[in-house]
């Protein structure tokens, strides 16, 4: 049996498990997506936010 | 002769002198019967008297019972006029038209398509869903607080000028809060204790996160006043209005109080030896 008609079989066909499958995809998906876009702002702006720049000024107000 | 037929005469007159109410057009005395004018150049064609080619009463005709009204009971024939045209410019229409063979173009296996069809469409309903579910948790956080709110609603406090044994009271939110630095003893006392039979049973290890810090809300929870520290028979708090006695743990243990002090929510900065209240 090919791949597509296993993954038809498996999740397509009922529509209770699609449902779910598709609700359950938003979920992770709207994680993933938060995760990945915080990963590339920070990477975007390394060097430049706080928690970067933080060891510089908290050290100096130690000294 | 001629006067007799002068008096013959026949009048034009306009057909429709008035109009019903109902819109039908009213012609009194008209007649219907009247018989056509004698011509004297006719010739002898036709003769004078009632129109031959009036059709009979039951295939019709006119009638002036409810003002002026006409009716065919007959159907009238139809036009029949019909010829071949043998000379056009029309494509030529064939009897059985050739469909092209699609085979070349018809999937091999159904199965990928099926697959990708229903694929997209719950990709489809992947995204609207969390665009769904963003918008409505977008939409509840602009009811929270925002974070100049909450920055202002902290205390800051600097436990390293707290020695051990020692209160200090400080105002959050416009009530009073006890910290206490505890002793080891003082700890091991509040540990010990049998809380279970006490009035609002609740472990020391619930009240505190760190056993030497003992953070409350320096309000007594029988009618608000508040205690005075170190005092009251259980070396912790004592309430001067009516008489509660709080352990040193902040527990309601003699008097009128009905429930242990309250605890605030607090974490520590463990970087900068800070106490953040709120």
């Amino acid at each position: 049996m090919p791949l597509s008609a296993t993954i038809y079989n498996t999740i397509f066909k009922r529509n209770s498990i699609y449902v779910a499958t598709v609700f359950s995809a938003a979920f992770a998906f709207g994680i993933s997506f938060d995760a990945g876009v915080q990963s590339f702002w920070d990477k975007w702006n390394q060097g430049k936010q706080w928690k970067d720049i933080r060891d510089k000024y908290v050290q100096d107000a130690e000294e | 002769m001629a006067s007799i037929q002068a008096a013959k005469k026949s009048l034009s007159l306009a057909p429709t002198v008035r109009t019903l109410p109902s819109g039908v057009p009213a012609a009194p005395l008209l007649n219907l019967a009247a018989r056509a004018p004698a011509d004297h150049h006719a010739h002898g064609h036709g003769a004078a008297g009632p129109r031959a080619d009036v059709p009979p009463q039951w295939a019709g005709g006119v009638s002036r019972s409810f003002g002026l009204s006409s009716k065919t009971l007959l159907t009238a024939p139809t036009t029949t006029a019909f010829q071949h045209r043998l000379i056009h410019t029309s494509a030529v229409a064939k009897d059985a038209p050739q469909v092209p063979d699609f085979g070349p173009y018809r999937a091999k296996d159904t199965n990928s398509n099926r697959a990708l069809s229903y694929f997209m469409v719950g990709t489809m309903g992947v995204l609207s869903a969390s665009v769904a579910k963003s918008s409505v948790s977008e939409f509840l956080q602009t009811m929270a607080a925002s974070a100049d709110v909450l920055a202002l609603a902290k205390v800051e406090v600097d436990l390293t000028s707290i020695p051990e044994g020692k209160n200090v009271i400080i105002k959050w939110r416009g009530k009073p809060v006890f910290i206490r630095h505890r002793t080891q003893s003082e700890i091991e006392e509040a540990r010990s204790a049998d809380w279970k039979t006490f009035r609002d049973p609740q472990s020391d290890e619930q009240r505190t996160k760190k056993p030497e810090w003992l953070v409350m809300l320096g309000v007594c929870t029988h009618l608000g006043c508040v205690p005075i520290g170190e005092a009251g028979d259980y070396g912790g708090w004592f309430c001067p209005c009516h008489g509660s006695h709080y352990d040193i743990s902040g527990r309601a243990r003699k008097g009128p109080a009905p429930l242990n002090l309250e605890v605030p929510a607090h974490e520590f900065n463990d970087a900068d030896g800070k106490l953040v209240i709120g």
